[in-house]
């Protein structure tokens, strides 16, 4: 079969690679109808996550159709359309069996370097590294899906394939990221970073109470979307001080929870972010936290603050006496998937989220490196590029 | 015997032939020196079975299912009561072997024996409630003796068994809490058969050991 792969830091090539076959009970095989590149994946393309090996399969966001089923599969048949979360998730560890899936301990058969790295191991994740367990992603017509019945979800008839592919990471992730914020009503929730999480965590915390979102980047395009589709108000942090602009904008007080959902590639302007950027390169920090500490500092006394935007190692000048002496409530983590899909899926049936138009760039599998390539960029206003097999 | 207690051997056997797998079958790193107790390397290793007691030790009585997850490395006989002798080899061939007995002290509670002179090892295995419900916690404990030079090369009866324990331990915890171990080592790739070949060395070294 074809599949995108990686290739060496910033190089990606479409290759000719061996089919996936059922290797145990539990497994699917899916042909891939619709495959998302996700925020997520940059990290690992410019080598900031350093597990990656020459001719991995990139890829974790996706939909399909099933074409095998393992003896063990009971949810699922040949034909089945479905979504199928990031996150590898076992089912029966104390992780799974109490819904914090991403956080399970059977699906990383290649814990070692987490253990070593972060004291233990976290999920697994398709296709994303030898850190998160070495599976194959998919950026390819076809691909095994381990725990079928845990981690496949049967899609709503009637939502299209460039919709419902984002229940499988950037909803969830969005819905997790206001799940955090702890909202009752009334709130005002500021989220860093206008991608396809950002956008999704607005979405779900206007679902879930907020009364007013604040989305802060720097692209235009991005925010006047967000405008349209979410009705959010919006902050250009390369023209405005946003700390200012913040305060302002709340009469004072700062946002009641802040949503981060940019990452370890964070971007900024000013002398922090060359001295954030020198350290990063000689990996004296490996992540540049410029909206973490941004968050910190904007929050109102005793708020939220909530990041689902990547980390992976250390960080440099932590505002932690902001967050200490404002008595801030720190969450974060990799999206419980297979906690939210099934409510994701009916909300997305019954119209209250859509997510389609985040879907700015189908485009054919063998022209993925394009597709990264304007992602990345964010060239010709480019949300997210689907790759199609 | 109780039926407790056969249902424990068949656990303790299961458990003691997966450490001789290990053994035989990974290639391992070596690691920090472990304590030495009277000659002999002390390693104490533990995991959390999500499930009780009864469950972790009923997991095994199957025998069927037992021969399933470990049969093809191992054949297991019951030489008396309380006695069992397993051996353990490398399913891709090699000759090598591992042959240890296995005593019950009681439900609970069983300790092992290698026979082969070259690498002497024993080993202890509890079972005990884990706090708030959470299961079961699998203690183990594992002597050996191995000189200076042979540590030196690596060679503790051709690899580590701290190593072989932990990676065990975590075997033994997925087979019981989703009844199978997660392998990703033939998921397709765009690699020629040598870069596969050397990135399958690296993902033996990230799947066994861990926390040192
Ligand atoms: N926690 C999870 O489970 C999970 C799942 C999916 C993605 N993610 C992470 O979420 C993050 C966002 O993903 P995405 O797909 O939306 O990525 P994206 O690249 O499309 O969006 C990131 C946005 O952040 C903006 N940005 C950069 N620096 C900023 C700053 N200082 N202040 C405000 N905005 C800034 C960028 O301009 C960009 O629009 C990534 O770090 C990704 O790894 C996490
Ligand atoms: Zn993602
Ligand atoms: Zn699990």
């Amino acid at each position: 079969m074809r599949a995108l792969c990686w290739e060496g830091v910033g190089k990606l090539a479409v290759r000719d690679v061996p089919d996936p076959k059922i290797r145990a009970e539990g497994d699917l095989i899916v042909r891939v109808r619709a495959s998302s590149v996700c925020g997520s994946d940059l990290h690992l393309i410019n080598g900031y996550l350093p597990a990656m090996r020459e001719g991995d399969i990139l890829g974790h966001e996706f939909m399909g159709e099933v074409v095998e089923v393992g003896p063990g599969v009971r949810q699922h048949r040949v034909g089945d359309r479905v979504v199928v979360g990031s996150v590898v998730a076992c089912g029966g560890c104390w992780y799974c069996r109490t819904e914090q899936y991403s956080l399970c301990d059977n699906s990383n058969p290649q814990p070692v370097f987490t253990e070593k790295l972060w004291g233990h191991s976290p999920a697994g994740i398709l296709g994303y590294s030898h850190a998160a367990g070495g599976y194959a992603g998919s950026h390819a017509e076809y691909i095994r899906v381990p725990f079928g019945d845990v981690g496949a979800f049967g899609v709503p008839e009637g939502v299209p394939d460039d919709s419902v592919v984002f229940a499988s990471d950037a909803m969830p992730t969005g819905w997790m990221a206001a799940d955090f914020c702890g909202l009752t009503g009334g709130e005002v929730v500021a989220v860093w970073g206008a991608g396809g999480v950002g956008q999704m965590a607005a979405r779900s915390a206007q679902l879930l109470g907020a009364e007013r979102v604040i989305m802060i980047d720097r692209f235009p395009d991005r925010l006047a979307t967000a405008a349209e589709r979410v009705g959010v108000e919006t902050i250009n942090y390369a023209e405005t001080d946003v700390l200012e602009a913040l305060r302002e904008l709340t009469g004072g007080r700062g946002p009641d929870a802040c949503i981060e959902a940019v990452g370890m590639e964070s971007h900024d302007v000013g002398p922090t972010y060359a001295y954030d950027r020198v350290k990063q390169s000689a990996r004296l920090q490996t992540d540049r936290p410029t909206s973490v500490r941004q968050a910190i500092m904007a929050c109102r006394k005793g708020g939220t603050v909530s990041i689902v935007g990547v980390y992976a190692g250390l960080i440099d000048k932590f505002p932690l006496g902001a967050a200490m002496n404002k008595a801030l409530v720190l969450r974060m983590g990799q999206m419980h998937a297979q906690r939210y899909i099934p409510m994701l899926l009916d909300r997305l049936a019954a119209g209250e989220i859509d997510p389609g138009y985040l879907a700015t760039h189908p485009i054919p599998l063998e022209q993925g490196a394009r597709g990264y390539e304007l992602f990345e960029k964010k060239q010709d206003g480019c949300l997210r590029s689907v790759l199609h097999p | 015997m109780t039926n407790n207690g056969t249902r424990w051997a068949l656990l303790g056997v299961g458990t003691a032939t997966a450490v001789g797998v290990g053994r035989v079958v990974a290639r391992r790193r070596r690691r920090h020196q472990p304590d030495r107790q009277d000659g002999w390397y002390v390693v104490r290793r533990a995991v959390t079975v999500d499930r009780p007691r009864d469950a972790v030790i009923g997991f095994w009585t199957d025998r069927e299912r037992l021969d399933r997850a470990l049969g093809e490395w191992a054949t297991l006989d019951q030489l008396d009561e309380r006695r069992w002798r397993c051996v353990a080899r490398d399913p891709s061939g090699g000759g090598t072997e591992w042959r240890a007995e296995i005593t019950v002290d009681e439900p609970g509670a069983l300790r092992w024996r290698v026979e082969d002179t070259s690498t002497p090892q024993e080993g202890r295995i509890e079972l005990t409630d884990a706090p708030q419900g959470r299961g079961t916690e699998i203690r183990a404990e594992l002597r050996y003796r191995s000189g200076p030079v042979r540590r030196l090369f690596g060679l503790v009866g051709g690899d580590e068994p701290d190593l072989a324990l932990r990676d065990t331990l975590r075997r033994v915890k997925a087979l019981v809490e989703c009844g199978q171990v997660i392998d990703t080592r033939s998921d397709p790739s765009g690699r020629s058969p040598a870069q596969e070949r050397a990135t399958d060395r690296m993902r033996e070294k990230l799947m066994t050991g861990g926390r040192a």
